[in-house]
């Protein structure tokens, strides 16, 4: 999905703004491009829809007993990767989704980036 | 006698001689008396009465008692001679009455020949005419010859009397000596008999006390027993612990009613092997490590769901040892472990649970540091990082003080201002509460408006004050900010980090709305946001 030259395009799926803020910047700092940080599993449905990224970074709840398990699925639907930032353990995900890649929270940038750079190579 | 007629003439010669023989006996015949061999009289005839006499006192059978004394010895010896020698023995005796002297005569001799061993025996008594009572004067030389030769048998008689008395006399009292020894002897048999008696006694009564002791000490025993199988009986229908007891051969020996949730056991199941309950079935492997506490004696313990209601119990094995140590069988005991188990759950959620929040707090501030920064360093950007932590730290310990529950608005509010006067902040609002999720943004942007009014606003000079308000309108909470008295305001480039980190707080994560104009008065926010 990604073009040559073309920086690819991420979605943040983060209830705390802070975080989204500055994962966003940094991605941007970085050079890649960013959708608008969505905090809900219908706003991320609708900028997946609408904006087309190439992959997505996953926070895991979502706040109001929200997870991002849902948008996940659609990602799979959609053959768009993902990876999960959560302070849960791996062992919490659902059973259809223990195959997803899951980074800690929190997350030091390179690693961040080596995975997207696995995600969606160049 | 026409009697007689009738009769034949033998018939009446006969009982004409019985008539003679009556009249001669009553008539004619001397005294006479039968005695037996115990020397009691049992036939008196007529005319006894000059040799016998009734003494004082009760009736007497004795013949010797009945005799008159002065006969009573020559009576005595007549006899004896008679029954010893079994033959007629004659006697002379002499009586005296009113001065006169009379001889009487005493026959005695067996009755019906020497048949028997102790015949009875007759005696008679005849008294001799008194020839010697009126002698003739002519007769008196002859009868001085023959005085004299009465005198002398009389004598003799005398004499022969005397001697018997004498021998009898001593053979009675050699009797009376042995009779005496005998009692002696006897008595002392007696003492000895009654000192052994009285040692038995004692004995007995020392042996009687033992038993009062041991008695009474067995008594105290069966009651403790007593007490103790009703403490046991209690606590077995008290416990909510389901227990069984179960012999070396998986024989039910006893079980608390509680156990019945189990093995659907009943009282006349004590005695039965518990294989043979049914119910047994729901524990496939119970046997095998039954068997295996016998085998090691071990204890084995091991958590298992049951029931419809799935709760979790740990069933324990425990040997049932004697005081030998030897095991006896075994102790299968249910304890109901469903809130350790939940609470072990629920503990596993919070620790996961916090644990997502340290790391996702950690992200945050590692967020605001870096957004914070920017790069730049210097006291300016130091102080407004640690403005911010602060007052992340300080919401973080409110609401760990109502336990992550909803908070009193106004409580947030003033804590969030207390730093910057309170006096110069007046505050107005109905009691509203938010949720932690809504408080802890608006923590945050109540400490970015503040820290920007005391550093450019109207907390920035001596006049300026502060007025904020809120209020919960149908779903939705607003929140006013308005300065008033401080200097002229002007949109600022500085810090702009503030103003995003507000409206993201605001916009992005409460879905709400956040207005800001720079009004004459100063500096006006007004926040609109769903309280969820």
């Amino acid at each position: 999905m990604s073009q040559a030259g073309v920086a690819p395009r991420i979605l943040i799926v983060e209830d705390d703004f802070v975080i989204a803020l500055d994962l966003a910047t940094q991605l941007v700092g970085a050079g890649y491009a960013v959708c608008e940080p969505a905090r809900t599993t219908a706003a991320a449905l609708q900028t997946i829809d609408a904006d087309r990224p190439d992959m997505a970074l996953l926070d895991v709840n979502l706040g109001h007993g929200e997870t991002s398990f849902d948008i996940a699925r659609g990602l799979i639907l959609r053959q768009v990767p993902f990876v999960f930032l959560t302070g849960y353990r791996p062992t919490d995900l659902p059973r259809d989704l223990v195959e997803a890649p899951v980074l800690g929270k929190p997350c030091p940038f390179a690693l961040l980036q080596r995975e997207i750079g696995r995600l969606v190579p160049g | 006698m026409p009697f007689v007629a009738a009769r034949g003439p033998d018939q009446n010669m006969r009982t004409l001689r019985q008539t003679i023989e009556v009249q001669v006996l009553e008539k004619h015949a001397p005294a006479h008396v039968v005695v037996n061999a115990a020397e009691e009289v049992v036939y008196f005839s007529t005319r006894t009465g000059p040799y016998l006499e009734h003494p004082r006192g009760a009736p007497e059978r004795q013949l010797l008692g009945l005799t008159r004394p002065e006969l009573r010895a020559d009576v005595r010896a007549v006899l004896r001679a008679a029954m010893a020698d079994r033959r007629h023995v004659s006697r002379r005796a002499f009586l005296v009455n009113d001065n006169r002297r009379t001889t009487v005569l005493i026959d005695a001799e067996p009755i019906g020949g020497d048949v028997t061993d102790t015949p009875d025996i007759l005696l008679v008594f005849r008294t001799e005419p008194a020839g010697e009572t009126a002698p003739s004067p002519d007769e008196t030389a002859n009868a001085d010859v023959s005085r004299t030769e009465a005198l002398e048998r009389t004598i003799c008689e005398l004499n022969e009397k005397l001697q018997t008395t004498i021998e009898e006399y001593e053979t009675a009292v050699e009797e009376l000596k042995s009779a005496n020894e005998e009692m002696l002897s006897v008595n002392e048999e007696l003492q000895s008999t009654n000192e052994e008696l009285e040692a038995s006694k004692e004995e007995l009564q020392s042996l009687n006390e033992e038993l009062n002791t041991i008695n009474s000490e067995l008594t105290i025993k069966v009651d403790e027993i007593d007490r103790a199988h009703s403490d046991l009986r209690n606590l077995y229908e008290s416990t909510q612990i389901a227990t069984v007891f179960l012999d070396k051969n998986l024989v039910i020996r006893q079980f608390t009613p509680a156990a019945h949730k189990f093995f659907a056991i009943r009282k006349g199941d004590i005695g039965r092997p518990l294989t043979e309950l049914a119910s047994v079935n729901a524990f496939p492997d119970l046997q095998e490590q039954i068997s295996m506490v016998f085998a090691d004696g071990q204890i084995i313990e091991r958590q298992f769901e049951f029931g419809a209601d799935k709760l979790t119990y740990l069933v324990r094995l425990v040997p049932y040892r004697r005081s030998t140590g030897e095991i006896e069988g075994v102790v299968v005991t249910f304890f109901d472990v469903s809130h350790l188990a939940r609470a072990q759950a629920q503990q596993e959620v919070l620790i996961a649970e916090l644990n997502h929040r340290v790391k996702n707090m950690l992200t945050v501030v590692i967020g605001i540091v870096r957004r914070t920064l920017g790069g730049q360093t210097g006291p300016e950007f130091t102080a407004r990082l640690l403005g911010r932590l602060q007052a992340m730290s300080r919401i973080y310990s409110l609401l760990s003080e109502e336990h992550w529950t909803d908070i009193d608005l106004g409580q947030l509010v003033g804590q969030e201002i207390a730093a910057f006067g309170p006096d110069r902040i007046r505050t107005e609002g109905d009691g509203v509460r938010v949720s932690p999720d809504v408080a802890l943004p608006l923590s945050m942007v109540l400490h970015e408006l503040a820290t920007n009014a005391a550093k450019y606003g109207a907390l920035s000079n001596t006049a300026g004050h502060v007025q904020v308000t809120w209020a919960a309108v149908g779903d939705r909470l607003t929140l006013g900010w308005a300065e008033y008295g401080g200097p002229a305001v002007t949109p600022r480039e500085h810090d702009g980090f503030g103003v995003v980190l507000m409206k993201g707080q605001v916009e992005h994560q409460l879905g709400g709305t956040l207005g800001i104009s720079f009004e004459p008065a100063g500096l006006r926010v007004e926040i609109d946001i769903p309280r969820q």
